[in-house]
């Protein structure tokens, strides 16, 4: 061969472009464009527990319950229930007319099995599942469940927010192993998944379900009317905040969920835009100790941390100078809702140096190392382990800092191997505000030694309490049990919460309906 | 030729395979466990452990590599942790926008930077030389997210003529696909074209000095036929090899510019699987890129026959 017979062999080699499927959108359709928090990876939200797939999942599937912006239950498709004198028999009916997205209806037997697989993996359900004598279809609309003892939480368990939600699934996808992926979309709620644009990583797109009947009351958070006022959202997938803020700023987008604080100011600067706090119940950021391991398998060396750590400090590297973002945490409940406590909580977060070097002598530290994990690839944990490594060398800790991503620390957090082989002394991480709102959905606070969440804390008296709470039959009850728990938790540093802080939202002016709360809540929502 | 050819596609098959069995490894080996995340923080270790099972994850190395190596052997990628897609469709739905990225880059490189680097050499020593190279200096020097946030901010926040993210496909019509290349190619493109023109003009700058060329000139040629059809045509293989070099440049660049523009091509692909230690994925792709890697070798091969008759396989 030479150059002339190579010319025409490859005049004839083409390049054969493989197509993304992106149907046209037709013309007039009003089409909101989401930036989301992060990648839709998967979409099972009783598989995959992250907030991006529980989003998502609220938008696909409905719940029988949902709670409102007072984080009171309320009937979603459920029409009425009646319980028992003795509590142990619940009966729900649900609401005439609801449907699948293959118009299929919406039956009780669909419901069992949606029930049966999300108790299998959520902690409250699983309580529940550890009570429950029955649970049944009566009819196609009727379903009762018989438990062995009163659970006053059902109803909130039913309609919370946290991950994984009980949502309604036909029976044949709820039927799917618990701990296996679903492979089909078809759900019960507002909007429908459109699996063949669903490019993961890059954008995911719901359509609006014409055969969805929300209730007719004002919609509330979970609760109330889910009424989609746009006929498609596409949510855009964008792992930079610089280019999500410029295509904010250039209408290429809509809505941006969570836009770091650092643009707050340039964003707010474009009349086009309105900038708000995302979710009023915010986060608790934290950092956990490993108490099966010294040093801090003794309490008085975990006291000594929890009264030399600055909150103001680790506040200021996550959110900045704004201080309207952040405030002071006396324990471990979010601020601004019935149960916060600050019950005990007196020592958490000083700043006391000198009293915690103090604290860590009196405590006999022997000068074993900290192993200190520390994602660097999440700012939020980033910005707190750098400010913890500072504050364990000025007290005197012999400080191994390993910098690593997300992906490994959430590996190595759940070896309970010693610190020198693979394990750890302390991690860093943040839970969403609404998950700290009382102990149900809260494993971090649980202090049930080898059973409990990871750094397996074994306080009694924190277990205890939250017993009680489980218990309780009225709110003063819960309250008196909270502020136990709450200062047991304090007195035995289940773990050092870092403060309270809030994230913002920005959207387009042309965008109304936005409301403030855990999820990016679409209904409601419409465009001009 | 043909022979040579044939010979070269073979020698591909026990390349994927070291590459394979390295990549196979190293990710075994790592740290990380998708189930953990898959799980999430309210799952128990048990939880993690059945999840673990579910994906296949808690057997040996040996059976999961012979598993992995049967199933590339039917020319099936797997199906992502994650996703639950198969490998092959996840590729499938980024490959346009990383080749339509890559082909404009390397388009917009070589129609600036020859001539640059050419235009260089014939003015070696003068204030356009020192131009040329003062701003190859720069291209190699300036981070390729800086010049993308410049350039969008500058183009498409400031200006309003460009868009600053996202990629349309080629199908939905030629200026909304290539009005979203643009910026990234530009910025994709800067670090190549440096190296391009320097490459370009130290190589002209040598068979300037040769013989021929003042036999042309002495024939009484214009500059223009001298340095382009003479010079740069025996200049040209040096040049090319460092083309089909650089094209593993893009593919590392296309990492960045992909995730500065918001580009769903491979390189976010990758990036994301490997955060989430997605397995199959990131084998998959790994696989991929080295095959497209051997086959532009191949290619460029064969394309100095084009350029220097002598040359034969």
């Amino acid at each position: 061969m030479d150059r002339r017979t190579f010319l025409k062999g490859s005049a004839a080699i083409g390049l054969a472009a493989p197509q993304i499927a992106r149907p046209a959108v037709a013309q007039g359709a009003k089409v909101l464009r989401f930036v989301p928090q992060a990648n839709l990876a998967n979409f099972d939200p009783i598989w995959g527990t992250q907030y991006v797939v529980r989003n998502a999942g609220t938008l696909v599937w409905d719940l029988l319950y949902g709670v409102d912006a007072q984080l009171k239950p309320q009937r979603q498709m459920v029409e009425s229930e009646e319980v028992s004198g003795d509590h142990l028999t619940w009966t729900f009916r649900l609401r005439p007319g609801l449907k699948f997205h293959d118009g299929e209806p919406v039956l009780s037997k669909d419901v069992v099995a949606s029930l049966t697989r999300w108790m299998a993996r959520d902690p409250l359900g699983l309580m529940i599942r550890a009570i429950q004598d029955d649970l049944a279809a009566v009819d196609d609309r009727t379903f009762r469940w018989r438990l062995k003892k009163p659970f006053p939480k059902l109803l909130y368990a039913l309609g919370k927010t946290n991950a994984p939600m009980a949502l309604i699934m036909p029976e044949r996808i709820a039927k799917t192993d618990p701990f296996t992926q679903i492979t089909e979309y078809v759900g019960s709620g507002p909007m429908t998944f459109v699996r063949n644009e669903w490019v993961p990583g890059a954008r995911a797109v719901f359509q609006k379900f014409a055969d969805y009947k929300p209730r007719d009351e004002p919609n509330s958070w979970l609760a109330g009317g889910k009424r989609i006022l746009v006929d498609r959202v596409e949510w855009v997938i964008m792992p930079d905040a610089a280019t999500a803020s410029a295509a904010l700023q250039n209408g290429e987008v809509d809505w941006w969920e969570n836009p770091i604080s650092d643009l707050v100011p340039l964003l707010r600067k474009n009349a086009n835009l309105n900038v708000d706090i995302a979710d009023p119940l915010g986060n608790v950021g934290s950092f956990r100790m490993n108490h099966l391991y010294p040093p801090f398998d003794n309490p008085k060396i975990r006291q000594a941390v929890l009264t030399a750590m600055s909150q103001e400090d680790y506040m200021r590297a996550i959110v900045g100078d704004d201080d309207s973002l952040w405030k002071k945490l006396p324990g471990f409940f979010t601020p601004g809702t019935p149960l916060f406590s600050d019950a005990g909580g007196a020592q958490v977060g000083k700043g006391d140096i000198k009293l915690g070097q103090k604290l860590l002598k009196e405590a006999g530290y022997k000068g074993e190392p900290v192993v200190c994990v520390v994602a660097q690839d999440q700012p939020i944990t980033k910005a707190q382990g750098d400010i913890t490594a500072d504050l364990l060398k000025q007290m005197g800790f012999n400080v191994d800092f390993v910098a690593t991503d997300w992906g490994t620390t959430g590996t190595r957090r759940a070896s309970k191997a010693p610190p020198n082989q693979g394990g750890w002394n302390m991690f860093h991480t943040w839970h969403a505000g609404a998950d700290c709102i009382n102990p149900a959905g809260y494993p971090a606070v649980r202090a049930s030694g080898d059973k409990a969440w990871f750094g397996w804390p074994n306080v009694p008296p924190v277990e205890a309490a939250i017993a009680e709470w489980f218990d309780a039959a009225d709110p003063a009850a819960e309250k008196a049990a909270i502020d136990k728990v709450n200062a047991a938790a304090c007195e035995g540093v289940v773990y050092v919460p870092t403060g309270f802080f809030l994230g913002y939202q920005a959207w387009r002016k042309n965008v109304s309906g936005i409301v403030k709360g855990p999820i990016p809540f679409t209904w409601g929502v419409s465009k001009a | 030729m043909l022979g040579y050819i044939g010979r070269r596609i073979l020698a591909t098959i026990p390349v994927m395979a070291v590459v394979g069995l390295f990549v196979f490894s190293l990710l075994y080996f790592a740290p990380g466990d998708p189930a953990a995340i898959i799980a999430g923080d309210q799952a128990t270790p048990d939880d993690v452990a059945r999840i673990r099972a579910s994906l296949g994850l808690d057997r040996p190395f040996l059976v999961r590599f012979g598993e992995w190596s049967w199933q590339i052997l039917h020319g099936d990628l797997g199906t992502s942790i994650f996703t639950n897609l198969p490998v092959t469709t996840m590729i499938g739905q980024r490959v346009q926008p990383t080749v339509s990225l890559m082909l404009v880059t390397l388009v917009l490189a070589i129609v600036v930077a020859v001539p640059l680097g050419v235009v260089a050499a014939w003015k070696a020593g003068s204030l356009i030389d020192r131009l040329v190279m003062g701003l190859a200096v720069l291209g190699f020097s300036v981070p390729v997210f800086v010049v993308g946030y410049v350039l969008a901010y500058v183009f498409a926040l400031e200006l309003g003529w460009l868009p600053v993210q996202g990629y349309t496909p080629i199908e939905q019509g030629l200026w909304p696909w290539f009005s979203n290349l643009i910026l990234p190619a530009v910025t994709l493109g800067l670090v190549y074209i440096a190296l391009i023109a320097r490459v370009t003009r130290a190589t002209m700058l040598d068979v300037l000095s040769q013989d021929y060329v003042r036999t042309a000139r002495a024939k009484g040629l214009g500059q223009g036929p001298v340095l382009f059809i003479h010079a740069l045509k025996n200049a040209a293989v040096p040049i090319v090899t460092v083309i089909g070099i650089g094209i593993a440049l893009l593919i590392g660049g296309a990492v960045v510019t992909e995730t500065v523009f918001a580009i769903p091509g491979l390189g976010r692909l990758t990036v994301d699987a490997i955060l989430r230690r997605d397995y199959p994925v990131i084998q998959g792709v790994v696989l991929l890129f080295s095959f497209v890697y051997v086959l532009v070798n191949l290619a460029i091969d064969l394309f100095y026959t084009l350029l220097d008759p002598r040359i034969r396989y």
